[in-house]
């Protein structure tokens, strides 16, 4: 379709690494942006983890460096900005990025088989975007008064101007709203390059299935995306022009008044697809590298299909399960609570069409493939504890506790970060043309499962005994203080889930520089993107190929003997 | 293990005198943790609606164990059983057949009549039952408070002798709340800046306290004793210490309680200082 | 090149004019209806037209300000303790102070080599002062911490009335007044060291929690909260005198305890401690104790406090303290016999309670003290048993 003309290669510095239009350059700028933002919110997590610990005590080689007019104490308010900065890190910056910025970007042109996104302008705008936002973000952390302390969800009155004066609130909300203008950006390009550019033969019904994933993870985004933007720009007015959206009539000085309510309702109708935005492509990535590893196809791409559509729908209408405890008239909290109940449906299916594809398959436990069963695991941890929080009985007691914390951790922290370690670890042959150490690969993912799982299972206990969430310190109360020592336990296994991420970067950089050159196609899989030569050239397809087989017929009987999978190009023999 | 010899070896007085120092060390921890309680579960509620929340805690809990042990059983057999290995081939199934449509349709409405709709139907019940059931303000025998949150300190007002709000007995207090037993305990609450959320964990009771808004909430006491009030909604950097004192009296010693509290809160009216009289009247 | 730089750039600009339209030099200020309930329609009464009147002319706070000024530009100076604390100091750090007999007239005094503090001559009083010197970006910090930690009570300009202030009683201090109840110092302001104390602890029962700051941020507040005061007065009045807190004897009472509290009781009934607190004994022990003739007779309602005048004011109006109940109330500044024992020595600025040490021997303080301990321990928050206490003061009345 758009094969009609291609460009010339850029040949400078600028154009060719910088301000690329290439899908391939800017899906690794997103990647190294990403991960370098993990790293800082996984510093700032480790951080929370030694205050709860140990409170009062000085954060050890850092705490000097970082807070000298306290002597490495974190103090009760920077702690606050630490909670907060940690959650919009971790999603915008550095989960959002890496799933969706750079294996969108990696995966949909190579996967359906074109040259480039279809807007490769707004590909690269997309980035400069996010990087912008990240600045500004980065940049809040040193303003006075610091950055915004009013937790990720930053609800009003504590993110207007009655509970927070610094600039800090405000800088957020335009790292956000910027943020937020380049996943819409990604997202319109991925759905319009998906529904345009797919090759010859490529029907919807043998898209791999992470592309499926990223095409719904893209609808969330265009969706959802504008309300938490115009979230920001109402709060950013509350804050820099006076206006009182969210701030009540008997808050405000001179007339005016708004509803605090209305901004949860505005943050939750995107926050809660937001998290299914995280997932999605990590539901995508485990769908085909479980068919992939286990040399068995897909079991029931349609009913995976359309569970993961039906989650998408669904997404939009539950997010009133995050304000059970708001004061939410007795009717709209049940329709929640059945509607929250309806999505373990969709989620069951493909638990069943995961274990399915594994069963009787012929597993290469390879580490994508580990990291592939790791999802299941975590996600299962997370989904079905999913079911205390939806059911308003339990949820009273334990909603703004540390049971939340580990839920949604595990859930959307845990599972998209497993996600994107499968990813990274599986195309990072075709990325970057050499192979990754896979000891060191089995060792990161044994030294993060078990460790996390530990954390995580024992905040559900945390939760359980009744330890709310965002305290700086739990032993200031009584009925607390005798919780310490969970708090200690976990801190211990979060420092040495901390550690085993070195590991990672270790294996990462070293491979990706000095790392043995790999094969063309290692896993033996027949996608398009694995039927390229390494490296991937300019335009990715000299000849737009034409698709005649699934992604997944892995064993197919007709295959013979000598080979087990087959091009997405070639007919199966008959 | 021949390098870690010859690296251990000679450094072998550092190395005892490394092991001991943790060993001491784990021996001062552990007299430092028998010293302290380390409280694992969550005691038994002390509220006539709180066995709800355990009750269904648990059966959820059991639901959700098995659910999950099957998952990781059905993990465990194939990585098990069906690892590649040489002359081993993987069964094709694209699991598309009319018979694996309906082996899904079947197990996914089980799952949903076991796992979600059993739950739905008792959360429905204690909600309408218990927590969503508030006492009605013309009924004898419920205790009001009126709560007015703020940054970061609980202020109480309860009506007092007379029995009417806004009145010179009203019984004021800052993060310490006294209810009798036995008596439903309904309160109304607002905050003078941000949300936060009235939090009582023995009673199993939590309601955000929202700036320009009246919430409600409820519960009834099984027994008298000291109980905890927390905040569970981030309210500042001061979160953490927005905790205070619930005492549940003995119905006896309570109408005694409040009478004298009543007569000390006359003694310290101020008739002139209406600025501090923020009382509104009770909403039905 | 063109369009992605244009486009950077403009998203720059977003940030930098989010950034410029909060760093308002200037405090808005409009009037507010201070004085009205945040429940406006369920009040039960509403303020009387005058006090309206008041709170509409002269704005206390803001409830929700968006253009909270952050920045001092001004260097400032408030008055330091005096020659004593001098002298202290110089032990402390040698080499730090030295004595200079030129200074002030020839008078001497002595000199910081930090710049820190700096004795100044006053030429209408022909006298000199020592003062602390305060740079605008020390006070700029410090006015960061306050706007952060203490202006949601305290105010933003330090008026006492921030906006989580409303109906507060106690209200929060108002630092332009200079002016605190529990400093436990006999003199006319703390020290530096006494207000860090009281903010380290809190004041028990109060929103007034124990903050946990560190030196140096505690600091920064302190020395920005002095310079709320007005002029010629607290921190900027010349003739202010700055004291630690008040002097602890030896503990006459150690292993006695039980014998304290007895003389304690003695001490607390005959010198009229019941005119204000309660009396914890019966009438007509109370006159069998002061030895007082026959037919004497107490204040009304002898086991209940009773409501005083105090120097405080919340929106023009005088507020009046009920003396605590030592069976009842909270206690805000400490209940052990030592914590106690500086509060009765040191009195309570503004309320009816005044400065006991000097009126008498530390032997009698201490003995209240710890009488007042007792009475704490036994009965607080004991209603059984506090009910058959007081019900018995009460028998015959």
């Amino acid at each position: 379709m758009s094969g009609d003309h291609i460009h010339p290669e850029p040949t400078s510095f600028l154009s060719k690494y910088v301000f690329s239009h290439d899908h391939k350059v800017i899906a690794k700028q997103f990647m190294w942006f990403g991960l370098i933002w993990l790293g800082i919110g996984g510093i700032m997590a480790m951080m929370i983890r030694w205050q709860l610990a140990n409170p009062g005590m000085p954060v050890p080689a850092i705490g000097e460096f970082l807070f000298p007019r306290t002597n490495g104490v974190l103090d009760p308010a920077t702690y606050n900005t630490l909670f907060t900065m940690h959650g919009t890190i971790m999603i915008f910056l550095g989960l959002t990025p890496l799933m969706i910025g750079a294996f969108g970007n990696w995966c949909i042109p190579l996967m359906i088989g074109a040259r480039d996104m279809i807007f490769p302008l707004l590909n690269m705008l997309s980035f400069w975007t996010v990087f912008v936002g990240g600045c500004v973000g980065f940049y809040s952390l040193f303003v006075p008064m610091g950055a915004n302390e009013a937790g990720w969800t930053s609800y009003a009155t504590l993110s207007t101007t009655v509970g927070a004066q610094g600039l800090g609130e405000t800088l957020w909300a335009v790292a956000v709203f910027l943020i937020g203008a380049s996943s819409i950006m990604g997202g319109i390009n991925y759905m319009t390059t998906i529904i345009r550019l797919r090759a010859p033969g490529m029907t919807w019904g043998k898209l791999p299935l992470t592309v499926w994933a990223l095409f719904l993870t893209s609808v969330l985004n265009v969706l959802f995306i504008p309300v938490i933007g115009s979230a920001m720009i109402l709060l950013f007015l509350d804050r820099a022009v006076g206006t009182s959206f969210f701030t009540p009539a008997s808050l405000m000085q001179g007339g005016g008044g708004g509803d605090p309510i209305l901004y949860q309702h505005l943050f939750w109708i995107f926050g809660h697809p937001e998290v299914y935005i995280l997932i999605l492509p990590a539901w995508g990535f485990v769908c085909d590298l479980l068919s992939f590893f286990a040399r068995k196809p897909a079991f029931g791409y349609r009913a995976s299909v359309g569970a993961m559509t039906a989650v998408t729908v669904l997404s939009a209408v539950v997010y009133g399960h995050h304000m059970f405890t708001t004061g939410l008239s007795p009717m709209l909290g049940e329709s929640f609570m059945l509607l929250t109940m309806i999505i373990s449906v969709p989620a069951e299916i493909l638990f069943f069409n995961w274990l399915h594809t594994l069963w009787k398959g012929n597993l290469r436990l390879e580490v994508p493939m580990l990291w592939a069963i790791g999802v299941i695991f975590v996600f299962g941890l997370g989904g079905l504890t999913g079911i205390y929080l939806a059911t308003i009985g339990t949820d009273i007691f334990l909603h703004d506790t540390y049971f939340v914390v580990g839920h949604f951790h595990l859930t959307m922290a845990a599972s998209a970060l497993f996600g994107t370690f499968g990813a990274l670890t599986f195309w990072f042959p075709k990325m970057f043309g050499r192979r990754m150490n896979q000891t060191l690969g089995k060792i990161h993912f044994w030294g993060t499962i078990v460790p996390l799982t530990f954390v995580f299972c024992l905040m559900f206990a945390m939760g359980y005994a009744g330890m709310p969430r965002r305290y700086f310190d739990h032993t200031s109360a009584e009925w607390l203080a005798d919780l310490q020592h969970m708090n200690k336990m976990a801190t211990h296994a979060a420092f040495l889930l901390g550690a085993v991420q070195l590991v990672f970067v270790y294996n990462f950089i070293k491979s990706r520089f000095w790392g043995p050159v790999a094969e063309e196609n290692p896993w033996e899989v027949g996608t398009l993107d694995w039927s390229m030569p390494t490296p991937v050239p300019y335009y990715n397809f000299k000849e737009i190929p034409t698709v005649h087989t699934g992604p997944h017929e892995f064993s197919h009987p007709a295959l013979g003997e000598d080979r087990d999978w087959i091009p997405m190009t070639e007919k199966l023999p008959t | 293990m021949h390098r870690l010899q010859t690296l251990l070896l000679p450094r072998l007085k550092s190395c005892a005198a490394l092991l001991a120092l943790i060993g001491l060390t784990g021996v001062a921890r552990a007299q430092e943790a028998a010293e302290t309680v380390n409280r694992w579960g969550l005691g038994e509620p002390a509220s006539d609606y709180g066995y709800r929340f355990t009750d269904l805690f648990w059966l959820i809990t059991i639901l959700v164990g098995v659910s999950f042990v099957l998952v990781l059983i059905l993990i465990a057999i194939p990585v098990i059983r069906d690892r590649a290995r040489p002359g081993h081939k993987a069964s094709f199934d694209h699991g598309s057949s009319l018979h694996d449509k309906q082996v899904t349709t079947v197990i996914s409405v089980i799952t949903f009549l076991v796992l979600d709709a059993w739950v739905l139907v008792i959360a429905m019940q204690d909600l309408r039952e218990a927590y969503w059931a508030y006492p009605d303000g013309d009924d004898e025998g419920v205790y009001e408070v009126q709560v007015l949150a703020q940054q970061w300190s609980w202020n109480f007002r309860a009506a007092g002798a007379d029995g009417e709000f806004g009145t010179a007995d009203d019984i004021l207090s800052n993060s310490e709340l006294v209810v009798p037993v036995g008596r439903p305990v309904s309160f109304q609450m607002t905050s003078k800046d941000v949300i936060h959320a009235l939090f009582l964990p023995e009673m199993r009771m939590k309601k955000d306290v929202n700036p320009g808004d009246l919430n409600k909430a409820w519960f009834q006491a099984n027994r008298s004793g000291d109980f905890t009030i927390l905040c569970a909604e981030l309210c500042g950097f001061a979160h953490y210490q927005m905790h205070g004192k619930l005492t549940v009296l003995e119905q006896d010693t309570f109408n005694e309680w409040e009478q004298e509290a009543s007569k000390l809160a006359l003694a310290a009216f101020d008739s002139e200082d209406t600025e501090s009289q923020w009382a509104w009247d009770w909403e039905q | 090149m063109r369009r992605p730089t244009l486009y950077v750039l403009l998203t720059a600009c977003v940030a930098i004019a989010a950034l410029s339209s909060f760093r308002g030099d200037e405090i808005v200020s409009e009037p507010s209806l201070a004085a009205e309930a945040s429940l406006a329609p369920e009040e039960v009464e509403a303020s009387s037209d005058e006090q309206a009147e008041v709170a509409n002319d002269e704005p206390r706070h803001f409830r929700a300000p968006h253009n909270v000024n952050l920045f001092i530009t001004e260097d400032d100076a408030v008055r330091a303790p005096g020659e004593d604390w001098f002298e202290q100091q110089a032990e402390l750090f040698p080499g730090r102070y030295s004595y200079d007999e030129s200074l002030a007239d020839g008078e001497g005094g002595w000199v910081d080599k930090d710049g820190k503090y700096e004795l100044r001559y006053d030429e209408e009083e022909e006298e000199a002062f020592y003062w602390r010197v305060l740079t605008k970006e020390e006070l700029t910090i410090g006015r960061q911490d306050y706007v952060q930690f203490c202006a949601s009570c305290h105010g933003f300009e330090g008026d006492g009335y921030g906006r989580s202030a409303q109906h507060l009683r106690p209200g929060p201090r108002n630092f332009q007044r200079a002016m605190f109840k529990f400093s436990k110092v006999t003199q006319a302001l703390p020290s530096d060291e006494a207000l860090k104390t009281l903010i380290r602890n809190g004041l028990d029962g109060t929103p007034m929690l124990a903050w946990d700051l560190s030196d140096q941020q505690l600091d920064g507040i302190i020395q920005y909260i002095k310079t709320l005061s007005e002029p010629e007065t607290g921190w900027r009045d010349l003739f202010t005198e700055i004291g630690d807190v008040v002097e602890v004897g030896e503990n006459p009472w150690v292993g006695k305890e039980s014998e304290a509290v007895t003389a304690g009781e003695k001490v607390y009934h005959k010198n009229d401690c019941y005119a204000c607190h309660p009396g914890y004994l019966a009438p007509p022990d109370l006159a069998a104790l002061r030895e007082a003739p026959e037919g004497t007779t107490f204040r009304d309602n002898l086991s209940y406090p009773a409501i005083k005048d105090s120097d405080y004011t919340v929106l023009d109006h005088q507020l009046k303290i009920l003396p605590p109940d030592f069976t009842w109330h909270q206690l805000r500044a400490g209940t052990t016999p030592l914590d106690l024992f500086k509060t009765i020595a040191a009195g309570i600025k503004g309320a009816a309670m005044p400065q006991w040490k000097g009126a008498f021997p530390d032997e009698d303080i201490w003995a209240v003290a710890y009488y007042v301990h007792h009475l704490v321990t036994e009965y607080k928050d004991q209603p059984a048993k506090r009910s058959a206490f007081m019900n018995a003061l009460r028998r015959d009345q």
